[in-house]
Order: structure tokens, then C-alpha cells, then sequence
């Protein structure tokens, strides 16, 4: 069994004492910044409005996807043109069960990592499989095509070399481009599972949903 | 009031653009997304703004009111030949200049049909086939039949048609069909793939050519009525993906290469044919009509573009006007904002042979996938008839941009003849250093070789 229990205790504890992850919230495209909806310091919700961008006459309202506390808030761009990916507050987001989980399991994985800054999406045998027996128990076999990179304008296959295994893991979004070197999938073989199970739940126990 | 342009394009093209401003005394302002933040495009600007995407146009239309701009620009690609983008530009409470033709234009000659539609009703030989979407198997299947019996008439050894989706491009939902029984399950995928990519199930037929060149008309025309050609050119060198890698000006050259047709009265032909359906529909702009040429010496016109094309420079590197040298973006910005051309065909001379020069980071031996990586090195030789067109800064190492092309650079090489253009080239291409590494740590490949080898062929009829 390949999983290092101290790397993983490792990082248990040093998720303890940062326990949170950091978003900063920037323009996703130029505009005036018209009001902000938050202030320094306030709690908010996914799904809550941060601040209005105003762009071609319409106001377009820029919503957290995280929960969290407010900092750094950038009150000297209020009613300024701004640029695209112009940082406008940061959001502290305390780290849920489930993303501490995420961060164990790139640990505890056979990680394969973006090799290209690109867009990715399961094969369809895959992705078939995948909603048939679900992320946990979805089995790849080696030479299958695992997923497919659109890079350039171009769709490339990404074959499994290895012996098969089980994708335990989705770390992606079909929908976001990827940064090169990023987690894409969590393999295991088949034996690791209950494992990677055990652990899983050791951390539920340690980690309680808030 | 002084004019000021957005440009509204990224590497090289928006360096071209930003040389004909400055030549011209013109303000201008860039536009680039984080990932381009590198390019030369982006160093060498003063005013720039970073926006999300080269393609929203209320990004470029927010930068273009913050920025205090009076034209856009759009380059090729991206908004180039969106008709509604010209249209917005034009129509807005706070009108621009676009630096294209008028948008009526851009959309009755975007559309490949109507192209052929009115190239017919003009008597300009168009590739036989449809020239209306077809939604029925059977009109498929009769029209099909109708285009190989034209294939064998014309001594077609294996006759193809090509079945596309009629709102496709790109080279994308396009199927080849051998035989009369291949027709109806082909017509009903690419129907299916049409309705599912593009929304509409249209599907058009075509005869295919399986020996052709491709030759294009590079033209200039203004509001005032006035038009010209700058001659042609020829882009029948083009990867698997038809994606053009060698480019020469003019389409043919005579004294290099002999045809069984005469190419001077086929260069004549499509100029004329070109001018003809450029007058009809009143072209204001610098527009390319673009052309297949058969062994047997038979031209059939194919699209329009209505832009600046990545290959103008080889045009204008051959052309004077009055004995000084061309420049067809000036050119375009000058008759955008209105000015006449104060010269007429007569003071348009051409001399020598222009080749044009694709570096691209691709993987030609593995089916010309593109690369991305690190640029560590990039050198290019100085020569009075070389022009190297690239966003790639020398003095630093440069990460090629995934989002968009792996196009590096373009070499322009001149000379007084097509052997020595041939030579100058290779030389160019032997002396030019590039070096660096892929994102997965190997060694970064380029298309030099490629290039190379693909000289050989120029101007010859694909085998």
C-alpha cells in the first residue's frame, strides 16, 4: 500500500492552523466599478453580490462563489474604469470538510496533472462510466482514452499508460480552462480503495462539517 | 480632431497595425488578455488596457469610449468578419470608424452561398453544387448524382463531393463522399452534426477537385467608388489542416514554371472577375477573393475576405505605387477614414517574387500538432529583403499562449526573380535560430524543416 500517512499528518496540521483558503475576487472584464454590496470585514454567502461593474450601459452584479470574510477591499477603484482581472477584494474562506478532503486526496493519489494550460473533458467511455458507476468505482484500463485536451484549437487524446485503475477523483471543471501542472483526475488501483476509504473517513471524524 | 484607433487584434498583426498608425501620425490604443501579456504587441504600446477576450465586442467597445477612440481596427480572426460587430460599431449612440468594409458587405460576401449565388448570376465560374442549404435526402441524393456525372465530364479520374454544413467553417462538419450510396448516411451525420454544433441542419453539396492550386486577388477599394488590385498570390502550400504555410506573390510565375494553360491569361481572368464582383457590390476596403486553378487552367472563384489577410505583406512587398513601396494596412486605415487614393491602376507597377514564410511551433512529423513551451532563443538574420513579422521578444524568454494559434512568425523574403526569392528564403530559414522547450520539458519543435522541404514545390500542382 502506497499511501505516507505521515505526509498525509503532515498536512492535516498544517490545514489546522491555516484553515483557509484565500480567493481573490478580480473584474472578469473591463468597466466602471459602480458600489460595492460588502464591506471590510463582512461575512458573506455564495451567491451574494461583492460589487457592481458597469460596462457598454449595463451593470453587470459580481457575485462570491465562496463563503467567507471580506478583506482587502479596494475602495480607491470606486467608480473608476477597470481592467479585466483587476484585483478587487479578498475573500477568507474558512476550508469545508469536503476541500480538506480535496486536498488530502491529491496527496493520497495517483495524481495526473494538467501537461498543458488547457480545457478537458472525460473520454466518452469515460465520462459513460463514469455516470454509470460513479467517481470511487469507475475502472480505466491501460491504453484507454482518459480524457481529451482541447489546447490550441485542437482536441488531443490523453491515454492511461499505467496498470488499470480507479478514478477516485475529479479535480476539474469541463468548463474552466486548466493552468499546466493542476490536478485532473485521483487514480488508485482497485486494492487501495477501501485505503483511501479509511482515511477518508478518519478526516470526516477529524474534521467535522461546519 | 486628431483620429485615434483601438486595435482590436493581438501579435503581430496588432504590431503591423500599430507601424501604419504611427507612419500615418495616428493615435492608437491595444487591447491584451493576461495571457498575452508578454507579447511584443503589449511592450511596445503606451496606451493598452487589459481586457477578457479579444472577441467580446463590449470589451473592445468599453475600452474604445474609455480610451477616447474614433476607429477600431479589428485585424483578421476574432471580429474580423463578424457583420454585426461592424454593424454595433458603426450604429451605436457613440458611432466609430471601422476599419473594414461597410457591414452590409461583410455579410452578404461572409456568406459562402450567397458568394456563389452572385457569382453566378455575374457569370463567374463558381465549384459546381448547391447554392442553397439542402434539408432533404433526396434532393441530396439527385444533386450528388448530377455532380458526378459533372466530375467525370471533366476527367475527374476518382470523383469526390464534399458534404458540409452549410453554416460551418473552419474545415469543421465536412465529409467526403465517394460513391452515389455513400449519400444519404453521410447527408443525415453531417445534418445531425450541423443541427448539434451550429443549430441549423443545413447541408450543402460540392464537387470536389482533387488537383487544384489556390490563388488569390488581393483588392482595395474606397466609399468614393474607387478600386484597385495589388495582383495575386498563391497559397497552395497548407498543412493537413489547410491551414496555409507558404505563401508567394504573384499567383504564378511564367518564367519559372511552364503549365499546359496559359497563366497570364488565367491571372488576367481572375483579376477581372474579381474587380467585376467587387464593383457590384461596391467594396470599400481591402478584401481577398480567393480562387482554385485546375491543371487544365479552369478558375473557380471559392469565398471573399473581407479583411486584411495574414499574407498581405507579400502583396504589397512586389507592388509599387509610383515607384514607392505599399503598405495595405495604411492603405486600409487611409480609406477608412475617408481619404481617396490618389493614385489610379495605371501607377501600380509590380517587380520580383514575394514569399511568405509561417513559422509555427508544431509538430509536423506527428500530424502538425501544435506546441507550446518556453522560447529561450529566437534570432533572425538582417537583410534588406527580409521582413520578420513576430510578437516574440529576443531578450527575454517568451511562454507561447495556449488560448490562441502557435503561430510565432512570419518571414517576408524579396527577390528580383523566383530562384532567387527560393534561395533567399532558404537562407533565411537556415541562418534563423530558435530554441527552447516544451511545457513537458523536451526539446520545442518549429515547422523550419518543414518549410525547407516545401519550397521544392512551389508553384507546382500538388502531386
Amino acid at each position: 500500500m502506497g499511501i505516507d500517512h505521515r505526509k498525509i499528518n503532515r498536512l492535516l496540521q498544517k490545514l489546522r492552523s491555516h484553515p483557509y483558503c484565500v480567493y481573490a475576487i478580480e473584474t472578469p472584464h473591463t468597466g466602471y466599478l459602480r458600489s460595492f454590496r460588502v464591506k471590510e470585514g463582512s461575512e458573506v454567502q455564495p451567491g451574494e453580490i461583492l460589487f457592481l461593474l458597469e460596462r457598454e450601459r449595463n451593470l453587470k452584479p459580481v457575485k462570491s462563489r465562496v463563503s467567507g470574510r471580506v478583506q482587502r477591499l479596494r475602495q480607491d477603484l470606486l467608480d473608476r474604469f477597470v481592467e479585466a482581472g483587476e484585483p478587487i477584494l479578498e475573500i477568507w474562506h474558512p476550508l469545508s470538510q469536503e476541500e480538506v478532503i480535496s486536498e488530502i486526496l491529491q496527496e493520497a493519489l495517483q495524481v495526473l496533472r494538467a501537461p498543458e494550460t488547457a480545457r478537458y473533458l472525460p473520454s466518452p467511455e469515460i465520462e459513460a462510466r463514469l455516470r454509470k458507476d460513479g467517481p470511487g468505482k469507475a475502472l480505466v484500463h491501460p491504453g484507454e482514452d482518459l480524457l481529451i485536451m482541447t489546447f490550441m484549437k485542437r482536441e488531443t487524446p490523453i491515454r492511461h499508460e499505467g496498470p488499470p485503475a480507479v478514478i477516485y477523483r475529479i479535480f476539474f471543471d469541463p468548463q474552466e480552462v486548466v493552468p499546466a501542472g493542476n490536478p485532473l483526475l485521483g487514480l488508485c488501483s482497485p486494492e487501495e480503495v477501501p485505503y483511501i476509504d479509511r482515511v477518508l473517513a478518519r478526516i470526516r471524524e477529524e474534521w467535522p462539517e461546519q | 480632431m486628431k483620429e485615434r484607433l483601438l486595435i482590436a487584434n493581438r501579435g503581430e498583426i496588432a504590431l503591423r497595425i500599430m507601424e501604419a498608425c504611427e507612419e500615418l501620425g495616428l493615435d492608437y490604443v491595444v487591447v491584451y488578455t493576461r495571457a498575452d501579456e508578454e507579447s511584443l504587441h503589449v511592450r511596445r504600446a503606451r496606451r493598452k488596457f487589459r481586457i477578457a477576450d479579444y472577441r467580446d465586442p463590449n470589451e473592445i467597445l468599453a475600452v474604445a469610449d474609455e480610451a477616447g477612440c474614433t476607429a477600431v481596427h479589428p485585424g483578421y480572426g476574432f471580429l474580423a468578419e463578424d457583420f454585426r460587430f461592424a454593424r454595433r460599431v458603426v450604429k451605436r449612440s457613440r458611432p466609430l470608424i471601422f476599419v473594414g468594409p461597410r457591414w452590409e458587405v461583410i455579410r452578404d460576401l461572409g456568406s459562402k452561398l450567397n458568394v456563389k449565388r452572385l457569382a453566378r448570376e455575374m457569370g463567374i465560374p463558381v465549384i459546381p453544387g448547391t447554392t442553397e442549404p439542402l434539408y432533404n435526402e433526396i434532393e441530396a441524393e439527385a444533386k450528388a448524382e448530377e455532380l458526378f456525372q459533372w466530375l467525370v465530364e471533366n476527367g475527374e479520374p476518382e470523383p469526390r463531393l464534399l458534404i458540409k454544413a452549410s453554416a460551418g467553417g473552419g474545415g469543421m462538419g465536412i465529409e467526403e463522399v465517394r460513391e452515389l450510396d455513400e449519400v444519404r448516411p453521410i447527408f443525415r451525420r453531417v445534418r445531425a452534426y450541423a443541427k448539434r454544433l451550429f443549430g441549423d441542419e443545413g447541408v450543402v453539396i460540392e464537387a470536389k477537385l482533387s488537383c487544384f492550386q489556390h490563388l488569390e486577388v488581393q483588392l482595395l477599394g474606397n466609399q468614393h467608388g474607387e478600386l484597385v488590385h495589388f495582383g495575386t498570390r498563391n497559397c497552395t502550400i497548407q498543412s493537413p489542416g489547410r491551414q496555409k504555410r507558404v505563401e508567394l506573390a504573384p499567383g504564378f510565375d511564367p518564367a519559372y514554371l511552364t503549365y499546359e494553360f496559359s497563366p497570364e491569361r488565367v491571372l488576367e481572368e481572375i483579376v477581372n472577375h474579381s474587380l467585376k464582383m467587387a464593383e457590384a457590390v461596391g467594396y470599400d476596403s481591402v478584401g481577398t477573393w480567393e480562387w482554385l486553378v485546375t491543371p487544365e487552367g479552369r478558375a473557380y472563384l471559392m469565398e471573399v475576405n473581407t479583411r486584411i489577410q495574414v499574407e498581405n505583406e507579400i502583396s504589397a512587398r512586389i507592388s509599387r505605387i509610383r515607384k514607392r513601396p505599399v503598405n495595405l494596412i495604411r492603405e486600409q486605415i487611409r480609406m477608412a477614414l475617408g481619404e481617396k487614393l490618389g493614385y489610379t491602376q495605371r501607377d501600380i507597377t509590380f517587380q520580383g517574387t514575394a514569399i511568405e514564410l509561417r513559422l509555427v511551433a508544431e509538430d509536423t512529423r506527428r500530424n502538425f500538432r501544435p506546441l507550446s513551451g518556453t522560447i529561450t532563443r529566437f534570432q533572425y538574420p538582417r537583410y534588406p529583403w527580409l521582413t520578420v513579422r513576430t510578437h516574440v521578444p529576443q531578450d527575454r524568454p517568451y511562454t507561447i499562449p495556449t488560448e490562441y494559434d502557435p503561430n510565432l512568425a512570419l518571414l517576408i523574403v524579396w527577390g528580383e526573380n523566383t530562384p532567387q526569392a527560393l534561395e533567399r528564403a532558404r537562407r533565411a530559414l537556415e541562418e534563423m535560430i530558435l530554441e527552447g522547450h516544451t511545457s513537458g520539458g523536451g526539446p520545442l519543435h518549429s515547422n523550419v524543416s518543414y518549410l525547407w522541404e516545401k519550397l521544392k514545390e512551389v508553384y507546382r500542382f500538388p502531386v
